[in-house]
């Protein structure tokens, strides 16, 4: 079981409710753009205990509490209660209680039904990316390490050229890898993201069935949604298979000098995506690449202070005006630095930030590739 | 209601809330309650500007309707909940810095700013707001001055009213004032009629903006903590500091049950308690700032008294460096924020009594003793140094407090009472950083006598109609 209803959070929310320290609102960066107290975390979680003690009905604004957020992880950030399970949880009790799922998000999860992607892709177009590539298909017991590619990259193509350096990458890196093709499942994250939870604990359980038929040992994933996710599924489900991320394959490589990095005299900064950084917990590693690529500058707010590129949890699906104010608040703060380039590592991320005019937006992937690649030429 | 359709009509719909999920979570602060114990307001107001404010008041006047005014909602005695319903102002949507003067190191800001918003815009400038409450993430210019809370760098800078050279109001009869003396940093003239608002609670009127006075941001802080045998001893070494002409930034004196509150750091970090030694009962964190060289002598002079009063330097680095966290840095390991970690069963309660410099150990065995006639759990005494260059201090006198039960929270309250009363007796006062809201209101006259009168005669000025946070300071029906 990955998740917990919202009744076994109560004792928590009482937690809250007693403390109302407030600290979460300073770093929520939906509070901080609407002000609006319900969708700070101290007034969502003041919300739901009112909700289970039956002090008001759900109303709309009950409904934009738990969906009017990121779940960029802030909030736990500064705090010792598990807040973004309580929001989590908040949504499927909703949903359980007679919500409709909103119409952007049934839309979303239709799609991860019928074609394993919440993008309306078939299928196939996991393979896209794959062509002239000549990287081996999974097959039970030929593999130790599956890359896993994640739908979004594979699925659009100005996300295509960061998988292709990621597989040029571990090629370089004597990183024996294959791939599920169009058979990669999907992980599940917008699943969970948007209170699903009895369709992720199935299709959780569907996944490592498969992981584990191809006698998979490790599974090094593209996206940070995917890497939280499957984490969080190897843990609960029990399995023994290792879930690490691209950057933590790769950066290791390049501080021990097995992969060689031409630097830039450029000056860039760096874009923690939440998944990798505060919910993941991988702060240096994107850093060591990026500082050994680049004239590496941080942003005020970085690591665990890091701000939410607006895209995630739904928010950008269904509140799309508040997902771009967020987007245009980060590219001020990657331009406040100096630096010229924005780098960062998640799809979603990237696509978010490009919307916004006047910054280069550039994958971490992409950009070791061509330092790798500089660092060769004469 | 009707003034909600005149609130509307003056503010448009996207300045109002009215969803019963909405008002519900502005109905209480961070003071020791139930959870059943909610005061949601009819109607959260969220305005933008000065004029907001004043249709605001001006639609709660013409229809007698209460009107609260809040910033973060971190009070620990209820000051800002809408006891009487009525419509709340939620200020923290005013929160622009007006203007920022670097050569006159002086800010204006709107009321809803964050002392950490007003400290982030001025710290490009080589300036700061020196008054720090340990919620100075949340806690607003507006509420600091309403409340007139506490700050870790009193015995240099001194509270809100130390800092503040201007403020403009909305009275409760809709009128716009500005109160104060502009850039200067003192006046002989007229009233003091700014220095009302420190403490007042929203009593008087709805503080809209302020302009604070600044001071240069020292280029060196060192912390230290020293043990002594007794709390006394740790005033008469600071009275002694004086003398010698050290420069204190930060002195708080804690007993020592309260540093096991304070170093949840250290906790979090090595799994055991701090630990301190045997004998001694008393600790005194104290900060030094400025120069390298200069913070280095007054510390190296002021460790060297200590010596004269039997003290002993904290050695151990991450005690001392845990304790600052908790009061100041605010740098705890991601994911483990001391205060809902610590307060899982049981909440920080407290009374904030100001007694006489010569009479803190006394009154702290008092403390205990109430503390344990109504059967609360015991976290400690602080006494923060509030007052510039001087050892006046505040109180914090801390239990936990079950949230969870109805009959904790009611001993609590008479604790509360007890200890505030009790410094009457004391020849001291009531309050230093909570203000007296509705708990202190049945028993001001033991305070203010006589005077209280008067009081009420100023709250008639200012509030003709006694729509201004009713039910705090006096009991409603006599506002």
């Amino acid at each position: 079981m990955t998740t917990a209803d919202l009744e076994e959070f109560e004792d928590e929310l009482e937690t809250c409710f007693g403390t109302s320290c407030g600290f979460c609102e300073r770093g929520c960066p939906v509070y901080q753009a609407l002000k609006v107290r319900t969708l700070s975390m101290k007034g969502r979680n003041r919300t739901m205990l009112g909700l289970l003690k039956k002090r008001f009905e759900i109303t709309p604004s009950v409904v934009q509490a738990a969906f009017e957020c990121t779940l960029c992880g802030n909030c736990d950030r500064w705090c010792a209660l598990k807040n973004t399970d309580h929001t989590r949880a908040f949504r499927e009790y909703l949903l359980k209680h007679g919500v409709e799922p909103m119409k952007e998000h049934s839309s979303l999860l239709a799609s991860v039904k019928n074609y394993g992607n919440p993008w309306f892709q078939p299928r196939s177009a996991r393979n896209k990316w794959l062509k002239g590539q000549d990287i081996p298909k999974a097959a039970p017991g030929k593999q130790e390490v599956l890359f896993f590619a994640g739908c979004t990259s594979a699925v659009m193509k100005p996300l295509v050229p960061s998988l292709v350096a990621s597989a040029k990458l571990l090629r370089r890196a004597n990183v024996n890898f294959a791939v599920m093709g169009q058979d990669e499942p999907c992980c599940g994250s917008t699943l969970l993201r948007v209170g699903q939870t009895e369709a992720f604990e199935m299709l959780e359980k569907e996944n490592f069935d498969k992981f584990e038929a191809l006698g998979v040992k490790k599974i090094v994933t593209a996206c940070p949604g995917c890497y939280t996710t499957l984490r969080k599924s190897a843990e609960s489900l029990g399995s023994e298979i290792e879930i690490v991320h691209i950057t933590q394959e790769l950066a290791e490589l390049v501080k021990g000098g097995d992969l060689k990095v031409k630097r830039s005299s450029e000056k860039m900064t760096y874009h923690d995506p939440c998944h990798l950084g505060r919910l993941g917990g991988i702060l240096d590693e994107p850093r060591e690449i990026v500082g050994a690529a680049s004239d590496f500058i941080e942003m005020p707010n970085h690591g665990y202070e890091s701000r939410c590129c607006g895209a995630g949890a739904g928010l950008q699906s269904a509140f799309p005006k508040l997902s771009r104010e967020l987007a245009s608040k980060k590219i001020e703060e990657a331009k406040s630095t100096g630096a010229t380039t924005l780098v960062t590592c998640c799809p979603f991320c990237e696509t978010q930030l490009r919307t916004v005019p006047g910054m280069r937006v550039v994958d971490l992937m992409e950009l070791l590739l061509k330092a790798t690649e500089d660092s060769n030429k004469p | 209601m009707k003034y909600i359709s005149e609130l509307q009509a003056v503010l448009g719909d996207e300045k109002l809330l009215t969803d019963p999920a909405e008002l519900y979570v502005y109905g209480a602060d961070w003071s020791p309650r139930t959870s059943d114990e909610i005061h949601p307001p009819d109607v959260v107001v969220q305005p933008k500007t000065t004029l907001d404010v004043q249709r605001i008041v001006e639609v709660a006047y013409a229809n007698g309707i209460p009107v609260t005014a809040g910033g973060g909602l971190t009070g620990m005695l209820g000051g800002a909940v809408s006891l009487y319903g009525g419509i709340y102002i939620d200020t923290t949507t005013m929160n622009s810095i007006i203007e920022i003067d670097p050569k006159n190191q002086t800010v204006r800001v709107q009321a809803g700013a964050t002392l950490q918003e007003v400290n982030d815009a001025v710290n490009p400038y080589g300036l700061w707001l020196p008054h720090q409450p340990e919620s100075k993430w949340v806690s607003t210019v507006g509420a600091a001055i309403a409340c007139d809370n506490d700050s870790t760098f009193g015995v240099r800078y001194g509270k809100i009213l130390n800092c503040l050279l201007s403020v403009e109001i909305v009275t409760g009869s809709g009128e716009i004032l500005e109160l104060g003396h502009r850039k200067a940093h003192f006046t002989s003239s007229g009233y003091k009629l700014k220095d009302l608002m420190a403490g007042s609670e929203g009593t008087l009127g709805v503080v809209t903006e302020a302009t604070l006075k600044l001071e240069p941001i020292p280029e060196t802080r060192i912390v230290e903590m020293l043990v002594f045998h007794r709390m006394g001893s740790a005033v008469d070494y600071l009275s002694r500091l004086l003398r010698a002409g050290v420069g204190i930034e930060a002195a708080h004196i804690n007993c020592k049950r309260r540093l096991k509150f304070y170093t949840h750091a250290y906790t979090a970090k090595f799994g055991g308690e701090a630990e301190i030694p045997a004998w001694a009962e008393a600790l005194l964190a104290i900060a030094f700032a400025g120069d390298e060289k200069m913070a280095n002598a007054q510390r190296d002079h002021a460790i060297a008294i200590a010596a004269e009063f039997d003290a002993e330097l904290v050695k151990e680095r991450e005690i001392v460096d845990s304790w600052w966290a908790s009061k100041y840095t605010l740098e705890f390991e991601p994911f483990k924020q001391k205060w809902p970690d610590v307060q899982k069963a049981k909440k920080f309660g407290a009374a904030d009594p100001g007694v006489p410099v010569g009479r803190l150990e006394e009154f702290y065995h008092k403390f205990v003793e109430v503390a344990e006639k109504h059967k609360l759990e015991i976290i400690g005494m602080n006494a923060y140094l509030e007052h510039p260059n001087s050892i006046g201090f505040s109180l914090s006198c801390a239990v936990f407090v079950d949230y969870r039960s109805a009959d904790e929270i009611r001993r609590f309250r008479l604790f509360h009472d007890e200890l505030s009363k009790l410094a009457i007796e004391f020849d001291g006062t009531m309050s230093t950083f909570m203000s007296d809201t509705h708990q202190k209101a049945p028993y001001l006259e033991l305070e203010h006598g006589r005077s209280l009168v008067y009081m009420r005669e100023i709250k008639r000025l200012f509030d003709p109609k006694g729509i201004m946070n009713p039910g705090k300071k006096f009991p409603r029906e006599e506002g």
